[in-house]
């Protein structure tokens, strides 16, 4: 039965040794440590997956895959950035190869696609319509830019976070950021108007 | 704050709450940038209503059941451990390798000689273009250099900020290139950082110095 929920829990925000504790408990296989992980990041790992593929069964399918890659890859976990920032560089390398191996657009998923799911967000008077432009706007992004759009205006993200997950500087997410959204700005009210 | 239509985009960039705004106040009594702004505004709101949740109860065991799964073959298909299988790897990759590149050597050998020299020369050219505008940038920021240090008006110090972040990021892009000469997209982004700073130069080169803009 598939329900609504309201809230995405924050970044987790651990302890180095905390973090390896978790990696090294992965990589041994500890089916107790990645049900705290799904509890902990399930639901934000979900909202990143879903915001580059469009809808709910190829974001959970990357999720799933993500545990699969964070058990296999567990051992090599070097501590410099968080577990969980670790884990999210993780799927949004999963959520490319997704999107590099069907070869097609999001916007040809729609939200309807998700039968049977009732996607919650959060409580906003903004409309349906706004969302389907800004996601037909994002979609004809690169994809480093379009990551760090969702990262940071989506799902909250830092800059210090978006660097570590995508392997970039802090200024530099900050800069690729305002370009985006430069663009983007130009793009809206043209768009919205036609 | 005492600001124009050019500081917009500065005061979009450094995006604090102090920023955000000043720049809504200068927006209040212009049309064109009020427009800018609320796009600008509407977007972030937009984004922000798109974090998406929804609850798959059979999501979980499904992972688990998958993990469970990977982890049990992956005791069963170990017979080689440690050095020797590290050894049959190594052994494999090369014996694979090194037949492959035998024979694909000879067949691309002349063909990529030729496009090699045509490539080169292609870069060659974008890359002395480059230097010519790296180098006028340069130019300009001597000027602008001696401007922000005889200030230390707010506007001034954001423009420093600006300017030492597309500095750094311009250092990263340039590592980049230098890994990758051919990455059209990379060289893209650096010519538009370039772009935003020589823009950025010319706003300090023509900010009065003596207008308080706090």
């Amino acid at each position: 039965m598939l329900q609504a929920v309201m809230t995405i829990p924050m970044t987790g925000h651990d302890t180095s040794a905390e973090d390896r504790r978790m990696a090294a408990a992965c990589a041994a296989g500890d089916a107790k440590i990645f049900e705290e992980l799904y509890r902990r990041f399930g639901d934000r790992m979900k909202s990143i997956a879903w915001n580059h593929l469009g809808n709910a069964a190829d974001a959970e399918d990357a999720v799933q895959e993500t545990f699969l890659k964070i058990h296999r890859a567990a051992a090599t976990y070097s501590g410099e950035a968080s577990f969980s920032t670790w884990a999210y560089r993780i799927l949004v390398n999963t959520c490319y190869d997704v999107l590099r191996k069907r070869k097609r657009r999001i916007e040809e998923t729609s939200m309807e696609d998700d039968e049977g799911m009732t996607i919650e967000r959060p409580t906003s008077s903004v409309d349906d319509a706004k969302r389907m432009t800004l996601r037909k706007l994002l979609d004809e992004l690169p994809e480093q830019r379009r990551t760090v759009f969702s990262l940071f205006e989506i799902e909250g993200l830092s800059h210090a976070e978006i660097g570590q997950i995508l392997g970039i500087s802090e200024g530099n997410s900050k800069w690729i950021l305002f370009s985006t959204k430069k663009e983007l700005q130009e793009k809206w009210n043209r768009t919205r108007s036609s | 704050m005492n600001i124009n239509c050019s500081n917009l985009d500065d005061l979009l960039f450094d995006a604090s709450p102090l920023s955000m705004r000043t720049a809504a106040e200068h927006a209040a009594a212009c049309a064109a940038c009020a427009e800018k702004l609320e796009a600008w505004n509407d977007i972030s709101a937009t984004a922000k209503s798109m974090q998406t949740a929804w609850q798959n109860d059979l999501l979980w065991p499904r992972i688990e059941r998958a993990l469970a799964k990977e982890i049990a073959e992956g005791k069963r298909r170990t017979p080689l451990r440690g050095f020797s299988r590290i050894a049959a790897v190594a052994l494999l990759t090369i014996g694979l390798g090194s037949t492959m590149w035998f024979t694909m050597r000879e067949q691309v050998r002349g063909a990529k000689f030729n496009g090699k020299i045509y490539q080169n020369s292609a870069m060659d050219e974008v890359e002395k273009a480059e230097r010519d505008h790296v180098r006028a940038i340069a130019n300009l920021q001597k000027f602008a250099d001696a401007k922000l240090e005889n200030t230390e008006s707010p506007l001034m110090v954001s423009y420093k900020e600006k300017l030492m972040l597309l500095d750094d990021a311009i250092a990263e892009c340039q590592v980049n290139i230098d890994r990758n000469r051919q990455n059209a997209h990379i060289r893209e982004q650096l010519l538009a950082m370039y772009s935003e700073k020589q823009q950025t130069l010319k706003d300090v080169l023509r900010e009065d110095p003596n207008v308080s803009n706090q």
